[in-house]
């Protein structure tokens, strides 16, 4: 069956040369989305080893092989390179990618300016590295507490400069977001009938809108302190340590929101078209990702229990209350695989291991808001361990869930599915044995940023089993970059839609062409392409009418309801003959090819190729 | 159309819209684009002000003793925040000039609202030096000098991120960029620049009058 | 998952050996907490630890239950009911939360008025402790004790047992954090500002304690003990140290011996000149002003005792204060010289050249 290539592109490549110049100068969603990934990626490879010397280090107890200053080094990079390196950039490029596709837009509002928000993070990240050619990295922990960071050494003028310029970056993307998504959408796009990603995208947007400047605010007042005498946090001149923290975690906590919220949007994404279900209780996700992102701004202080100079009921009930939205997605999601046909490809399993071990991840943090227990483990493992299931188990299980499911059309081929089992597994476990007994440490007392611990029975069983664990998810990546090695080298065979998908970017070819669409199909529900390929749409109808939202009621109202529990009939329909041409199934496609799920084409009536349509 | 024949063209292409912006619904798109700016610097002058207000409820003066009376009502304030409002005015007038089609009236708006932005620094600056010299009173005089002087040194660095603005305005206003229907950068630096003169307006509250 | 993770645990504590000094392999139960306000925490805990349990079984069960019983299967057709939300179920999985997390909070408040209950008028035991970078100072101001000390132990802090026993928490110079594991709490030491708590200690033991708060180079090493006992032993313990003779700083210099002078500028700035040469094999003194205004500093020098071990000074000068040390008389050689407290700050030292 022929599959699709490539829509002719604007200009021949000659040479390398050209090559690269085009990359560099690029102001295409895409390519731009593929630099910002590729870089996260990177840095998530040196966060990564940065991990696995804390690890080898905490293996057992004594002083190895690193000296105090050293290793608070690694861990300050280290929370820093991840966080804002790697997991803020790689959502970033994923957003940049797939939102203008998926919203059947063209590009982003403001390309220029998209281009200029990708070329900051390499120079930030040489910023921050650069503090060890001048007499260390910055070395106060990924939180910069003052008055600690106010006297510590000259890298932390560098992770100041680095971060203010990330946040600057963050920024104007959130704007472009923001913009594209408010400005550019397809007509019949309405709000709610907006992909699941879109609409965690565009709340992130939002909190990174209204956040970071409060933090570059923050880092302009260290800076100050730090260069010029200012006395914003020494209480010697009238100032107040704990600013710093207020500043921080007003910042801080929507920010681990903006880490996670799109992996909601991602999982949200995906459950539906691997059970083959509509997304159950829509409204209720759009619903609960506001909340979450309002509440986000109201429980910072959570992370100052122990300060004593906060009111702590207030903060408490806030931090628990999260817990209700999110509960809500929980619920919702398996709502949706409820009464489905669960294709358990690569990117599906990540979706359910997200959901599996992102649940102790929450759990933790709700422990944590027990004011009196926070007392006992704050600044404990039991926090490392709560970081690291909501962040390894959370936005890394997310992000390769991302990865696995949009591969195909980013590179018009599909990753090996073996190798991607294998990986999941490796990580899955590595994981657990990781950053589960980091609990019973935490508990035990155990507290972090420390380079030794006591002797203390199990306490060296215990860390040496993280340290297993935490280089099991290291040898994890390796099928990962293998496969990604392999898949680079064969044909690109993936077609434009091969895990029979319901969202617009599936609706173009793989990858798309500049332009990302010739046309696009009307949208009347928040799967367009479903209601293409299996819905009694009528093609004729609507589509203008639409494009203004005024219709988006009915619409909503008459999709659902007509086949519910029916087999498909849809392809029979002689009204409907492109509904039987869009899905292009490629050989590669994993365990189920939609192609046997219809009764038609078994009926040896294969659809009328791509020829009778161009 | 050699390529164009392996390309997959979706059904009912003739009734679907090719993928465009609704760039003529609402507000415009760059102009969304830097009121969504305008907003974050809203919260970072936010946090300023945050820790304007923590040190002053922990402190049990203020001004703290000894500086009671540095920052204090003076004419080269007054009259650096009344030259402050009329270029709002002015600026605004600019727009409603282009918005009229009229490119000469936008010209002198711009011109004087650029004029009246580098006064503005420039008595900022004098009054920095008479601070400095007079009173010794620097960044570094506790608490309250580094306040004093954030706030007001990162409101003048938006002063001259608006003049910036202001003159690419006046340029192109001067080689004729702008007509009645296309004036998006000049309706965008004026939201800047009255923007800019709130946060003023906040500042001169706070700092001189409410203390 | 959850299989997995129960067998993760049955692994962790199968293999576990008994621990040393019969302390258990710890688990998610710890030995019960040494003070009142801990107990009242492990009770807080144990309850939000069923819950959390119930609602991960909850969670985990649905989940494992869907994947084997919705998995695609080969021969199915068409497809699944498609069902886009039902109201009712969304109102209940919102309901049954929220009525959960009221409950923790509850919960929370009450214990936390408890564990957070400060005496307005406290009539036992004071102590003030002070953190600094990376030592802790307990003053007794009744008692006109104080105890400084750094290493894996760090200075002790006695308290009787059975009562209320106030701590009042203060910084010299960056944040540090009091954390007491057996006690099931923290509280932070704040430069500028003082934090205080009140604790009732129920059981006589020695209880680690260790600073919680990342404060720098050492903040690994920032422990302290503290050693309950009945009010009896705790009456002699005091008299005991009252009697002790107080550490006179510096001694009178022994006339005309060679003296070098040196600063200690800062944690990070280090000693001023980082560079000192003095005689062999002659007495000398070592003059120590300490210009920082944050933390004490001494002056040792590796391999300065003639069985080739550390010289250490004692006392350390606190900040602003200047101490004479009596090294001995060392051999030809380069000699590097260290602050005990702080050993990133590190010099050389020349003899006879
Ligand atoms: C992606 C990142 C991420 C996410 C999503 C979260 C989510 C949550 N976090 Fe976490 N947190 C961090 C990243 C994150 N956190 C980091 C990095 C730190 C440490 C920073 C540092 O100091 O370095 C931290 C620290 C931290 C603290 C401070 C700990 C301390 O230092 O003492 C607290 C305290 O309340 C907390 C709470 C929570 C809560 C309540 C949630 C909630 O959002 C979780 C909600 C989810 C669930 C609860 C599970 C699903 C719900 C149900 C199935 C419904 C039923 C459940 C109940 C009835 C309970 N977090
Ligand atoms: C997204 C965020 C993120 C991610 C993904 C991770 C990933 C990991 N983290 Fe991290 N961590 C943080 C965020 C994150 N962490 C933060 C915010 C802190 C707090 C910092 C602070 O206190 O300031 C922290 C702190 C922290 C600590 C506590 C340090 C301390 O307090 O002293 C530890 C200790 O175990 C740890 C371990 C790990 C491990 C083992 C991984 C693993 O998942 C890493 C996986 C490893 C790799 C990806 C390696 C790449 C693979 C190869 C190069 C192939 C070659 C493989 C081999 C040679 C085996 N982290
Ligand atoms: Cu003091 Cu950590
Ligand atoms: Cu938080």
């Amino acid at each position: 069956m022929a599959t699709t290539t490539l829509a002719p592109r604007a200009r021949p490549y000659t040479s390398t040369r050209a090559r690269a110049y085009e990359w560099l100068t690029t102001t295409d969603h895409k390519k731009i989305g593929v630099m910002y990934m590729a870089s996260a990626f990177l840095f998530f490879l040196i966060g990564g080893v940065y991990a696995l010397l804390i690890r080898a280090e905490l293996a057992v107890p004594g002083i190895q092989f690193l000296e105090f200053e050293t290793y608070n080094q690694l861990f300050t990079l280290h929370g820093t390179v991840m966080i804002f390196l790697f997991v803020m950039p790689m959502w970033t490029g994923l957003a940049n990618y797939i939102v203008p596709l998926q919203v059947g837009a063209a590009d982003m509002a403001f390309p220029r300016i998209n281009a200029l928000s990708y070329w900051m993070i390499p120079v930030a990240g040489l910023m921050l590295f650069s503090g060890y050619a001048f007499g260390g990295a910055a070395n106060a922990g990924w939180t910069g507490y003052a008055p600690l960071s106010v006297r510590e050494n000259i890298g932390i003028d560098l992770w100041v400069g680095s971060l203010v310029l990330l946040g600057t970056s963050s920024i104007l993307g959130a704007i472009n977001f923001i913009a594209t998504i408010f400005k550019m959408r397809a007509p019949g796009l309405t709000l709610m009938r907006m992909p699941l990603f879109v609409w965690n995208t565009l709340v992130t947007s939002v909190l990174l809108l209204f956040a970071v400047p409060v933090l570059t605010a923050g880092f302009v007042m260290l800076f100050i302190d730090r260069n010029y005498g200012g006395g914003f946090f020494d209480p010697a001149l009238g100032g107040n340590p704990i600013l710093w923290q207020h500043i921080f975690w007003f910042f801080g906590h929507p920010e681990v929101y903006i880490l996670i919220l799109p992996a909601f949007g991602v999982v949200s994404e995906i459950l539906p078209v691997f059970s083959r279900k509509p997304l159950f209780g829509y409204k209720a996700f759009v619903f609960a990702t506001a909340s979450i992102g309002a509440l986000g701004f109201s429980v910072w202080a959570h992370h100052m229990f122990a300060t004593g100079a906060v009111y702590l009921p207030f903060f408490s009930f806030f931090t628990f209350l999260i817990a209700v939205p999110t509960g809500i997605k929980f619920f919702n999601w398996l709502a949706t695989m409820w009464g489905g046909q669960l294709r358990l490809s690569t990117p599906m399993l990540f979706a359910i291991g997200f959901i599996a071990l992102f649940l102790i991840g929450g759990l933790d943090g709700a422990f944590l808001a027990v004011v009196p227990f926070d007392f006992h483990v704050h600044d404990t493992y039991w926090v490392v361990s709560h970081i690291h299931y909501v962040l390894v188990a959370g936005a890394v299980f997310g992000i390769f869930a991302a990865l696995y499911y949009w591969w195909p059309k980013i590179t018009g081929r599909m990753l090996d599915e073996r190798l991607g089992k294998v990986q999941w597994v490796l990580l899955f476990v590595g994981t657990n044995v990781a950053f589960f007994p980091q609990h019973i440490l935490g508990l035990d007392g155990m507290i972090r940023r420390i380079i030794d611990y006591a002797p203390n029975p199990g306490w060296t069983e215990l860390n040496f089993l993280s340290t297993i664990g935490a280089f099991m998810v290291g040898i994890s990546m390796l099928p990962f970059m293998w496969n990604v090695f392999i898949t680079q080298r064969k044909p690109a065979t993936a077609g434009d839609d091969p895990w029979d998908a319901n969202t617009l970017e599936w609706a173009t070819t793989s990858p798309p062409p500049t332009y990302n669409f010739e046309a696009l199909p009307p949208v009347r529900s928040e799967r367009p392409l479903f209601d293409l390929k299996y819905g009694a749409v009528e093609p004729h109808a609507a589509a203008v009418p639409a494009a203004r939202g005024e219709s988006h009621e009915e619409t909503r109202a008459d999709a659902p309801e007509e086949f519910l529990g029916e087999p498909v009939e849809g392809h029979e329909d002689p009204d409907v003959p492109g509904a039987r041409t869009t899905p292009q199934v490629s050989e590669h496609a994993p365990d189920a090819t939609p192609r046997e799920e219809r009764p038609k084409r078994e009926g040896g009536d294969p659809a009328p190729p791509t020829e009778g349509r161009s | 159309m050699s390529a164009g024949s392996e390309v997959v063209q979706l059904p009912h292409a003739e009734e679907s819209h090719v993928a465009q912006p609704h760039g003529d619904q609402g507000m415009n798109t760059a102009l969304l684009g830097m009121m969504l700016f305008i907003g974050s610097e809203v919260m970072f002058f936010a946090g300023l002000f945050a820790a304007y207000f923590n040190a002053r409820a922990a402190a049990d003066q203020w001004p703290p003793a000894g500086l009671e009376d540095v920052v204090h009502l003076n004419p080269i304030v007054i009259i650096a925040t009344v030259i402050l409002i009329i270029s709002s005015f002015t600026m605004q007038w600019g727009v409603w000039r282009i918005r009229k089609g009229d490119r000469t009236g936008l010209n002198r708006a711009v011109g004087v609202t650029l004029l009246l932005g580098i006064v503005f620094l420039a008595m900022q600056a004098y009054d920095y030096f008479l601070l400095v010299s007079e009173e010794s009173f620097g960044i570094n005089s506790g608490i309250y000098g580094t306040l004093f002087y954030t706030l007001t040194g990162f409101h003048g660095a938006h002063v001259f991120g608006g003049v910036i603005g202001l003159l690419v305005v006046f340029g192109r206003g001067i080689a004729g960029q702008f007509s009645a229907r296309h004036h998006i950068a000049v309706e965008a630096v004026s939201a800047y620049w009255h923007f800019v003169d709130v946060v003023w307006i906040a500042l001169f509250i706070v700092l001189y009058i409410l203390h | 998952m959850a299989v997995l993770l129960v067998g993760l645990l049955t692994l962790i504590a199968g293999c576990a050996p008994a621990g040393a000094e019969g302390q258990a392999f710890p688990g998610f139960f710890a030995p019960p907490a040494a003070s009142a306000e801990g107990q009242a925490i492990d009770s807080l805990y144990f309850y939000v630890f069923l819950i959390a349990v119930a609602v991960f079984l909850t969670v985990e069960g649905l989940l494992l239950w869907i994947v084997f019983r919705y998995r695609r299967r080969p021969r199915v057709d068409g497809l699944p009911p498609q069902t886009h939300g039902h109201n009712l179920l969304e109102i209940v999985w919102t309901a049954i939360p929220a009525a959960i997390v009221t409950m923790l909070f509850v919960a929370t408040i009450d214990t936390l008025a408890f564990v957070e209950e400060l005496d307005p008028k406290p009539q036992g035991v004071i102590i003030d402790v002070v953190g600094f970078q990376w030592q802790w100072t307990f003053n007794y101001p009744e008692e006109g004790l104080s105890f400084t000390g750094a290493g894996a132990e760090g200075p002790v802090m006695a308290v009787p047992v059975g009562e209320r026993v106030r701590i009042r928490l203060e910084a010299t110079d960056v944040i540090h954090s009091f954390y007491v594991p057996m006690f099931r709490y923290k509280l932070d030491v704040v430069p500028g500002r003082v934090n205080e708590f009140d604790i009732v200690v129920e059981e006589p033991g020695t209880y680690t304690g260790q600073c919680a708060e990342f404060c720098g180079l050492l903040h690994a090493e920032m422990y302290f003990t503290v050693e309950a006992m009945s009010r009896a032993d705790y009456d002699a313990w005091v008299t005991e140290q009252q009697q002790q003779p107080e550490p006179t700083p510096g001694g009178s210099p022994p006339p005309d011996a060679a003296t070098v002078e040196v600063t200690s500028v800062g944690v990070v700035e280090g000693y001023e000149p980082s560079e000192l040469s003095v005689p062999a094999d002659t007495p000398w003194l070592v003059d120590l002003t300490n210009s920082d205004q944050f933390a004490p500093h001494d002056f040792a020098i590796r391999g300065g005792n003639p069985d080739g071990s550390d010289w250490q000074g004692d006392p350390n000068a606190d900040p602003g204060q200047q101490v004479i040390y009596e090294p001995p008389p060392l051999a030809a050689g380069q000699y590097e010289f260290y602050c005990s407290l702080h050993p990133n700050m590190v010099g050389t030292l020349r003899v006879g050249e």
